[in-house]
């Protein structure tokens, strides 16, 4: 039996290069549909477990996909914009809670949450290395953001332009990191939150300068109103130094979010809540996330089924090539075979090394494939939240 | 590892609206200015340790929190702000929007807007906003909604005391009230009678009790030099003012300069910092008293 282990193994490795795509091949043809159904599993158990943490979701009228991927996950699908007076309606409802979200902008490739303080508390997010946002500028990034990108309290990182052809648009803001959240294994790993009147300030709705009656390029000048030039110089960091000139323009009220989480009193307050945005008219939608992620996952079922009847026609042809490359490979070796026959081995035990071949082949396919699905199953969850997060 | 208190959804709700919430020990109460504290110590009596956390010495128009500060606040389980502008600082900082209650919103529309110059950036840009005077409780109409928005904060915060808050509320109102008849009284004494403020901190007293009321902008600390006394003649000449308010005792080198150009010097504490004797009330009291004293020997 050594004897014949050994011989296929020699046999093998003197076809290295056709043995491997046989050993890739039977791989695939395992690997990928655990695969997918790993993934799979993975967000759905992400979707629905963040969904379900999050009673309603307010917005602007639009794709409620995008509202509430953008509200949950911070993915790059970003909803209408809406003002924090959506905010202040329901705080003013007295019927639930507001956290107004502002998912709208990047740093080093991490989503910028710019929220309240409430945020943290809702999501149970605790602070495991710095301290909390104080001040205006400061950034807290989440646990896989603070790992990726080598950050610590104390570093400083810089919001994304949204558009580099967009001359006119955001400047980026050198933001100082004052904490890194503990790791929840959900999509607040990946953010990096600010307070909201930040992400106003990454937006130029808020910004500091000098005094705008001594800048170079006065436009106009009033009794009451200086108008500046747009060439005045705003600060690119918040400093203990220029924070005092920091100041926001415009009607508070009007300033951006891209939603709001509501978190109702009781049952009846969220029905009442949500009968208030049932007109069509109204410029705001409020969803249920859940609702909107259960519809998701109908349509990820429907389409991993469909997957699945493709991988299984794709793995029986795969089969069938792998069957027909064996019959082919004996059809060449015939004049070997027929050789080691005439030099006095026995039928079975050639039957034997072309079987102990076969194994191998399959024995290492089946070990590569496990090896693959292991190492995704373990970082199943980081890998669905990235499939999650990157939508676009 | 900072610890955070553990909060479920319907838990964000109840910081917020905190029905049915029993109190197992008294509440961590913020203020960033005195009327404030007060208004928050009197109605919560011993159900709530109330903080105000500005030095005795600092205004709280100027003061800013150092970060250990701000973390204080965040932590609280209530943080009431005077709003109108008063404490700039809140504008700049992380503050739990769940806990945290602007004071003065019920009587937005009656702020009064200061001189000053904004700006806008390019001919279409929003303009920065102008200033609003903060000291709106010298207009004891405007400090009542003020306590009440107070005692609706703390009742959210724990209903079962709402009883007890409507009842201390309702004997704050009454002392308010008293001090709002006298102060009227001493308003019709003073009708027509020109008035000076050494800084423009009285704007809400001027307007509710029909005050005659200019300001100049001295320091009680430091007499004034030759430039402030010009501009104190010129002023003179349009407002012949025999009377100036101060926040706090100019001293007698400069009540002296006053008293030279027949100006008498009353002490009217504008309560922003909690007074070195008695309280709101009885500051508020002996202001009016020194005011009304001055106008009749005037």
């Amino acid at each position: 039996m050594t004897s014949t282990l050994y011989l296929a193994v020699q046999y093998l490795r003197f076809h290295a290069a056709r043995s491997a795509i046989v050993v890739l091949a039977v791989a695939l043809i395992i690997a990928v549909p655990a695969v997918i159904h790993l993934l799979l599993d993975a967000s759905e158990r992400q979707m629905t477990a963040r969904a379900a943490s999050t009673p309603l979701v307010v917005g602007a009228r639009g794709s409620t996909l995008d509202l509430v991927l953008n509200s949950l996950y911070f993915t790059g699908d970003r909803p209408p914009l809406t003002s924090v007076a959506a905010s202040e309606e329901v705080w003013a409802s007295g019927l639930a809670a507001a956290i107004p979200l502002y998912a709208r902008f990047e740093a080093q490739g991490a989503p910028i949450v710019g929220t309240t303080l409430d945020y943290f508390e809702f999501r149970g997010l605790e602070v495991a290395d710095g301290r909390d946002l104080a001040v205006l500028g400061e950034a807290v990034l989440g646990a896989t953001v603070a790992r990726d990108l080598g950050l610590a309290p104390g570093d400083s990182l810089v919001s994304s332009p949204e558009n580099l052809f967009d001359l006119g648009g955001t400047y980026p803001l050198r933001m100082p990191v004052v904490g890194v959240l503990a790791a929840t294994g959900g999509p607040d790993d990946r953010a990096v939150f600010v307070d909201l009147k930040t992400a106003w300030v990454i937006e130029g709705i808020g910004h500091g300068h000098g005094e705008a009656a001594e800048a170079d390029d006065l436009l106009a000048r009033t009794e009451r109103n200086v108008v500046a030039g747009p060439a005045l110089p705003t600060f690119a960091e918040i400093t203990p130094e220029n924070i005092d000139s920091f100041h926001f323009h415009g009607s508070s009220d009007s300033y951006s979010v891209t939603a709001v989480i509501a978190v109702p009193n009781d049952e009846r307050s969220g029905v009442i809540l949500r009968g208030r945005y049932l007109d069509r008219e109204e410029p705001l939608q409020i969803v249920v996330p859940q609702d909107v992620v259960d519809g998701l996952l109908a349509t990820m079922f429907r389409i991993g089924r469909l997957i699945d009847t493709v991988v299984a026609t794709i793995a029986l042809a795969a089969v069938l090539a792998i069957a027909l490359v064996f019959y082919m490979s004996l059809e060449l070796r015939r004049g070997e075979i027929e050789t080691v026959f005439r030099l006095g081995c026995r039928r079975s035990t050639i039957l034997r090394l072309i079987g102990a071949e076969i194994a191998i082949l399959l024995g290492a396919g089946i070990v590569f494939a496990a090896v693959v699905v292991s190492a995704i199953a373990a970082g199943r969850e980081d890998l669905a939240l990235w499939l999650l997060g990157s939508w676009e | 590892m900072i610890g955070r208190r553990p909060l479920d959804l319907a838990a964000v709700a109840l910081l917020t609206f905190g029905a049915g919430t029993a109190r197992a020990e008294t509440l961590d109460v913020r203020t960033d200015s005195y009327p404030v504290a007060y208004f928050a110590e009197r109605i919560a009596g011993d159900t709530a340790e109330v903080v105000l956390p500005v030095p005795a010495d600092v205004d709280p128009a100027h003061w800013v929190p150092p970060i250990a500060e701000i973390a204080t606040f965040q932590q609280a389980d209530l943080v009431l702000l005077t709003g109108a502008g008063l404490a700039d600082w809140t504008t700049r900082t992380s503050l739990p929007r769940s806990r945290t209650i602007d004071t003065s919103t019920a009587y937005a529309d009656a702020l009064i807007e200061t001189e000053g110059v904004t700006h806008s950036h390019g001919p279409e840009g929003d303009h920065s906003h102008a200033g609003v005077a903060p000291f709106t409780w010298l207009d004891l109409d405007l400090a009542t909604l003020q306590a009440e928005a107070v005692a609706e904060a703390l009742a959210r915060r724990l209903p079962g005391e709402a009883a007890l808050f409507e009842a201390n509320l309702k004997a704050l109102a009454a002392d308010l009230a008293t001090l709002d008849a006298v102060a009227e009284e001493v308003g019709a004494l003073a009708a027509g009678r020109p008035l000076l403020a050494s800084h423009p901190r009285y704007q809400y007293l001027a307007r509710r009790y029909g005050l005659a009321l200019e300001s100049v902008e001295w320091e009680a600390d430091k007499p004034p030099g030759p430039e402030q006394l010009d501009a104190l003649d010129a002023l003179l000449e349009k407002h012949p003012a025999t009377i100036m308010l101060w926040d706090a005792d100019p001293g007698a080198d400069t009540r002296q300069v006053l008293m030279n150009l027949g100006i008498t010097s009353v002490v009217f504490p504008a309560l922003a910092n909690r007074p070195a004797d008695g309280d709101f009330v009885t500051s508020f009291r002996d202001s009016l008293a020194s005011l009304r004293a001055a106008i009749v020997a005037g």
